[in-house]
């Protein structure tokens, strides 16, 4: 019993990581008002660069590197769309998604089905790890599951919500043209944390073929994309119910995996719907709350979504 | 350059935003795109060591030349078509249905339901599954109708994310439970004994009709009710509409369920029309492309009807071509494209260059200064991020 609770919350980790560095993007983007659905293509390019760098070059941090490059390069194409030609983000976020998955399906057909040749290691944190249940599970990951799990949290809390800097991003989402008349660089902001925020979708991309599931397949990324601009919106655009909020879609995840396991006699594919219909569980959780400083505390960035046009123009 | 002290008046280059943008420009700017869009495949094709000139004829050849290739055309864009519509009815409330792909599956669910384990009469069977096809896609649209109308959950991601659960779904049934045992077909239901009549021998069937009646219908009721009406007020200006006394959440959730039912009466047109049988691929990401229709028409269900067309005959072509090197996947990524462009360029057709005489005034001792000067001086400069 004890090592399928242990084996759950590693697999909950595991597949949490993913959602958790892809929705902590979308989270800077969607706070400085760029909403971007195209994530889900994001991430498949990025699931594909990096397994295509590491059959060229078997080192998981080329891979990462390369997957990087291909989601700063996304992100600059979505930008340049969204931010300096002012397109509707809901179009063009949806091309995104479909360019990407669309793409990645087509370059990755001869890459079907290899397993990856460079994966990342786990590491092992000395003492924490020997904590029973937990320790294993929770600190015996690769970096990339810390990096999401333990450093990117707090740094983005700490720079959006303690800093000038984060304030000015934050200004830039809720009233720009207020924003642009005290001297901040709209543009620039929106632009900066787009393409943060594909780069980051990019690296939980990355994470799945290096690490989660070594290997590719057409639709890897089945829908995590999607369901991090979704947890995003459930932990009301901060980080930390976020990543909350990833653990415990990794957890119904691994749920499936249990029961699979275990033979609970549950058909696989009606455990493969959990984690989406999961997240339209948890997207419906706000509506619980009548109070109103609640509300308040979850509404989105007021100007989210909607392209900024100095007056006059 | 007028050096006289005082005042002078200068020609300038201005972005000016339209009031009223034509329906001309439009077309135009659409076509614009998609023509872009396809240059851009050219190109990446031609550095992928492909020739594009030659395929490109020859999926036109394939498709528009002969009679087989049309009438896979005409069957492709029956499905596009509704999708579209669907989207297109959301876009007149900004209401996102990304879900079609999803209700086009429930659609063929029921229909096939009704199919596999109800006995009749071909006609009043094909009535039935119609209105099953209906409800199967009301039914997957449904929840996230009602989380959008009464407490404004986000349609786009709810929709979506049923979409993958369809898929499970059908498949699960077609794998399992519902499976051709008979058959030595692995993963599709047995063949559903009602059909839509065909056109004497060929693939074509009457169900090509549907979507053409659904869209002129749509445009009627839209042009000419005042149920149009307010839903075109609420999609305006929302606020305005609620002020004015409109029940503006019944007009939510109605078009949603609307919209749901045309994608699901997709689904059954293709179960009785065309493939016969239920799978998991019966779509070719129809729901996804329904959405690039209706941007493409920019919401007009006459519109949906050209650029539906447009789009099977892209899609068509992606099918011909698949053994010269593209695939679906690789036509879904195109339409990615078209469908960044066509918002791009929607933006352009909002703006229009216009030559204005500006007043510059000059400042004493300024006489001597150059043009560039002048015009920094006397008015705003124009700036390059206005348009495009």
């Amino acid at each position: 019993m004890i090592n399928v609770l242990s084996g759950v919350l590693a697999a909950a980790i595991a597949s949490g990581t993913v959602i958790a560095l892809a929705a902590l993007g979308e989270l800077l983007a969607e706070r400085s008002g760029v909403q971007n659905l195209g994530l889900e293509g994001v991430m498949a390019m990025g699931a594909l660069t990096a397994i295509a760098a590491v059959r060229w070059h078997p080192d998981p941090y080329f891979g990462l590197l390369a997957a990087i490059l291909v989601g700063l390069l996304l992100g600059i194409v979505y930008a340049t769309a969204t931010v300096i030609f002012r397109a509707n983000q809901v179009l063009c976020g949806l091309g995104l998604a479909f360019f990407g998955t669309g793409l990645s399906g087509r370059l990755g057909a001869p890459l079907s089905g290899f397993p990856s040749p460079a994966t990342f290691q786990p590491v092992r944190i000395p003492l924490l790890a020997d904590i029973p249940i937990i320790g294993n599970a929770v600190f015996n990951q690769p970096l990339l599951v810390y990096f999401a799990f333990f450093v990117l949290p707090p740094v983005i809390s700490f720079v959006i919500h303690q800093t000038r800097h984060g304030m000015q991003v934050r200004s830039v989402g809720e009233n720009p043209g207020a924003a642009d008349a005290c001297g901040i660089s709209v543009t620039k902001i929106r632009l900066l944390y787009t393409c943060i925020g594909c780069m980051l979708a990019a690296i939980g991309g990355a994470y799945i073929t290096l690490a989660f599931t070594p290997s590719w397949i057409e639709g890897i990324t089945a829908g995590r994309g999607w369901i991090a601009i979704a947890l995003v919106i459930f932990g009301a655009w901060r980080p930390l119910p976020v990543v909350l909020g990833a653990l415990l879609f990794g957890a119904v995840t691994s749920l499936g995996f249990v029961a699979q396991l275990q033979g609970w006699g549950i058909p696989s594919s009606f455990l493969a719907m959990m984690p989406y219909l999961g997240t339209i569980l948890l997207m419906a959780i706000p509506i619980l709350f009548r109070s109103r400083a609640l509300r308040k505390l979850s509404a989105s960035p007021a100007a989210l979504g909607i392209p900024y046009i100095r007056e006059g123009m | 350059m007028n050096a006289a002290r005082g005042s002078s008046q200068q020609n300038v280059w201005r972005f000016r935003r339209r009031t009223d943008v034509p329906l001309w420009l439009n077309i135009l700017i659409r076509l614009f795109a998609v023509a872009l869009a396809l240059v851009l495949v050219s190109v990446i094709l031609q550095l992928g060591g492909l020739q594009p000139i030659a395929l490109g004829k020859k999926a036109l050849v394939q498709t528009l030349a002969t009679s087989y290739g049309l009438q896979q055309t005409a069957i492709l864009a029956t499905p596009l078509i509704m999708t579209g519509l669907a989207v297109a009815l959301g876009m007149k409330m900004r209401l996102w249905n990304i879900g079609t792909d999803g209700q086009l599956y429930l659609g063929a669910f029921a229909a096939t339901a009704v199919g596999l384990f109800v006995q009749g009469p071909t006609w009043i069977m094909l009535v039935l599954m119609f209105i099953a096809g209906a409800l199967g896609g009301i039914l997957w649209i449904l929840i996230p109708a009602i989380l959008r109308a009464y407490w404004n959950v986000n349609e786009i991601i709810t929709t979506l994310l049923l979409n993958f659960v369809a898929v499970l779904l059908v498949s699960h049934f077609a794998i399992g439970p519902w499976r051709d045992t008979g058959a030595a077909i692995l993963s599709a239901t047995r063949r559903i004994p009602y059909e839509i009549p065909a056109f004497g021998t060929s693939y074509l069937h009457i169900g090509l009709f549907i979507p053409l009646i659904i869209a002129v219908l749509l445009a009627i009721v839209m042009r000419n009710t005042q149920w149009g009406y307010e839903v075109r007020v609420i999609g305006s200006n929302r606020g305005a509409a609620e002020f004015t006394g409109m029940p503006v959440l019944r007009h939510i959730l109605i078009i949603m369920l609307l919209s749901g039912a045309i994608a699901g009466i997709s689904g059954m047109i293709i179960i009785a029309g065309t493939s016969h049988r239920l799978s998991g691929t019966i779509s070719n990401s129809y729901g996804y492309m329904g959405i690039i229709v209706a941007a493409l028409a920019n919401g007009s269900p006459l519109g949906v009807l050209v650029s539906g067309i447009l789009l099977a005959i892209l899609l068509n072509a992606g099918i011909v071509l698949q053994t010269s090197g593209l695939s679906v996947s690789a036509m879904l990524a195109i339409n990615g494209v078209i469908l960044i462009f066509a918002a791009v360029g929607e933006v352009a057709t909002q703006y229009r260059l216009v030559r204005e005489r500006v007043e510059v005034r000059l400042q004493p001792g300024m006489a001597e200064t150059s043009n560039a000067q002048v015009v920094q001086a006397g008015t705003v400069p124009p700036e390059k991020e206005r348009t495009e």
